[in-house]
């Protein structure tokens, strides 16, 4: 039997009142607390299947970002287990699964696209040669040879958008998680970045896609849960959402929900 | 052999990549810092040195030599490090680091590298440059290597950790500016503390870059105000004290991660 791609089980984060974490809680559009810390999430459970394209959905805040960190191992979780293809998610085998392109654009400023993508694959434990036949693909693929020699900085905001996902690529992961991959991208790079995304998803690849585009979910998602406060309130698939909130289009279907309860 | 590099893949792109951003910005990471300190072995050790009497039957020019490279090397490992920690984590591009399939040494060991890089590129240049000028010798080449060794742990160690507390590039500046640069002037770079009164000279012992300063001149003119087992051993005792703070954060993930 196939182990899920993604086991999370009574995941809770608090963030504790420091500067560090409330400057990551400002990140992650959670409200900043004066004192006492933050639960951003409590008893948090999510299974995602193997293959599956999983969008996750919620207002600012409601806990999507310290999820993905958590699985990814950038922030200290407060409790819960996390399995990524039926590993714990901080073992080497299960990090070097999971590929994560974040909302913010954080590329390396002191290296080339070219280096970006090869640095990547050396951190992911790829060969020499290995990362450059793939970085090669990866440049074809997202449109960036011609911007090789190029570094981060002086890329523009299109640009950066596909290193950033080329980057979380890069090393072939089975698990890609793309936290909000569209924001702020002109209507033309998103339909192309919907077909790429759509073609991984066609080879195997299973994926965590958050987004605030209510239609990207719809178009994309096979399964979608709507999260709030750090809980989960409901799962299902964008037509189950619409029958079970009465709703004629996902956008009503996730407004009712936000106001339930 | 190929099996350890294939294990190590991580550790060593991750060196490759701090090695690489010193190298990119050479003229400010290597070059400047030689001309500044060569500028003092010139200016104080050729100019001025001809009116000051050697020092413990050590020719002034000469004397100078070995605490001002400890001291460029000294800063060149902090400095880049904080700077290049500090700046992968404002810019968020550790993360790309700490999701990686890489375990917490890893990180910290190729974190580190760059500023080793660094202090070595500007200690073997100044080296090169203050032997073409003075007759400094190497009387103890193997105290000197370890000696080295040592600074370069201690400080490397110690712009890691600054460069993951820091919360603004002044605090990063800050220990460089504030604490390393006063202290490796009035630790004897420019002065044996034997001429000094007291309780100057007493105080001068209780200064941890006093005794880094007096080892690494043991090495070059086997002379030193204090003994070299014991410059050694309080420098080296610095030195584990840092890796076991910054191998904590790493091990633990507490203020790099939230």
């Amino acid at each position: 039997m196939v182990p899920n791609a993604l086991s999370i089980r009574g995941l809770t984060k608090r963030y504790d009142d420091t500067r560090a974490d409330r400057r990551r809680m400002l990140r992650n559009h959670a409200a900043a607390p004066s004192t006492g810390g933050f639960l951003a999430v409590e008893d948090f459970d999510l299974e995602i299947e193997a293959g599956s394209f999983f969008g996750l959905l919620g207002p600012n805040g409601a806990g999507k970002t310290t999820i993905i960190s958590a699985v990814c191992n950038l922030i200290r979780v407060t409790a819960g287990e996390i399995d990524v293809f039926g590993e714990p998610h901080d073992a080497l085998d299960a990090r070097r699964i999971v590929g994560l392109a974040e909302q913010d654009v954080n590329l390396d400023r002191f290296l080339d696209v070219e280096e970006t993508l090869l640095f990547h694959g050396g951190y992911f434990g790829m060969s020499r040669a290995e990362a450059r036949r793939r970085a090669g693909e990866m440049m074809d693929v997202f449109d960036l040879r011609a911007k090789a020699g190029v570094r981060a900085p002086k890329l523009s905001g299109g640009m950066r958008r596909r290193l950033l996902l080329a980057r979380a690529l890069m090393h072939e992961p089975r698990l890609v998680i793309l936290d909000e991959p569209t924001a702020g991208v002109d209507f033309e790079l998103r339909l192309e970045l919907w077909r790429y995304i759509r073609r991984l998803h066609d080879e195997g690849a299973t994926i965590l896609l958050t987004t605030h585009y209510l239609e990207e979910a719809d178009e994309l998602c096979e399964e979608i849960a709507l999260i709030r406060g750090g809980h989960l309130i409901a799962r299902d698939s964008a037509d189950g959402l619409r029958s079970s909130y009465d709703a004629d289009s996902l956008a009503d279907a996730y407004v009712r929900a936000m106001g339930s309860g | 052999m190929s099996a350890l590099v294939a294990r190590r893949r991580g550790l060593l792109a991750l060196a490759a990549r701090e090695a690489d951003r010193v190298l990119k910005l050479w003229s400010q990471t290597i070059a400047a810092p030689v001309l500044a300190s060569f500028l003092f072995i010139v200016v104080f050790g050729l100019s001025l040195g001809g009116r000051i009497r050697g020092i413990g039957g050590v020719e002034y020019e000469v004397f100078i030599v070995p605490g001002l490279i400890a001291m460029a090397m000294a800063q060149a490992a902090y400095s880049n490090n904080s700077s290049s920690v500090f700046q992968a984590r404002a810019d968020r591009y550790i993360n790309d680091v700490l999701s990686a399939p890489m375990r917490p040494w890893e990180v910290n060991l190729g974190l580190a590298f760059g500023g080793v890089v660094r202090a070595l590129a500007i200690g073997g240049a100044l080296l090169v440059l203050a032997i073409t000028v003075t007759d400094v010798p190497v009387r103890q080449p193997l105290v000197l290597a370890l000696a080295v060794a040592i600074l370069l742990v201690l400080f490397a160690s110690l712009g890691v950790v600054v460069g993951v507390y820091a919360e603004t590039w002044d605090q990063a500046g800050f220990v460089n500016n504030i604490v390393i640069l006063p202290l490796s002037f009035l630790g004897g770079v420019f002065y044996s503390v034997e001429l000094l009164p007291s309780p100057w000279q007493e105080i001068s012992h209780v200064n941890p870059i006093f005794f880094l300063i007096n080892a690494i001149r043991y090495g070059f003119l086997g002379t030193s105000d204090v003994p070299v087992a014991v410059a050694l051993g309080v420098t080296a005792a610095l030195a584990l004290a840092c890796v076991a703070w910054s191998a904590t954060i790493f091990r633990s993930g507490r203020r790099l991660k939230a």
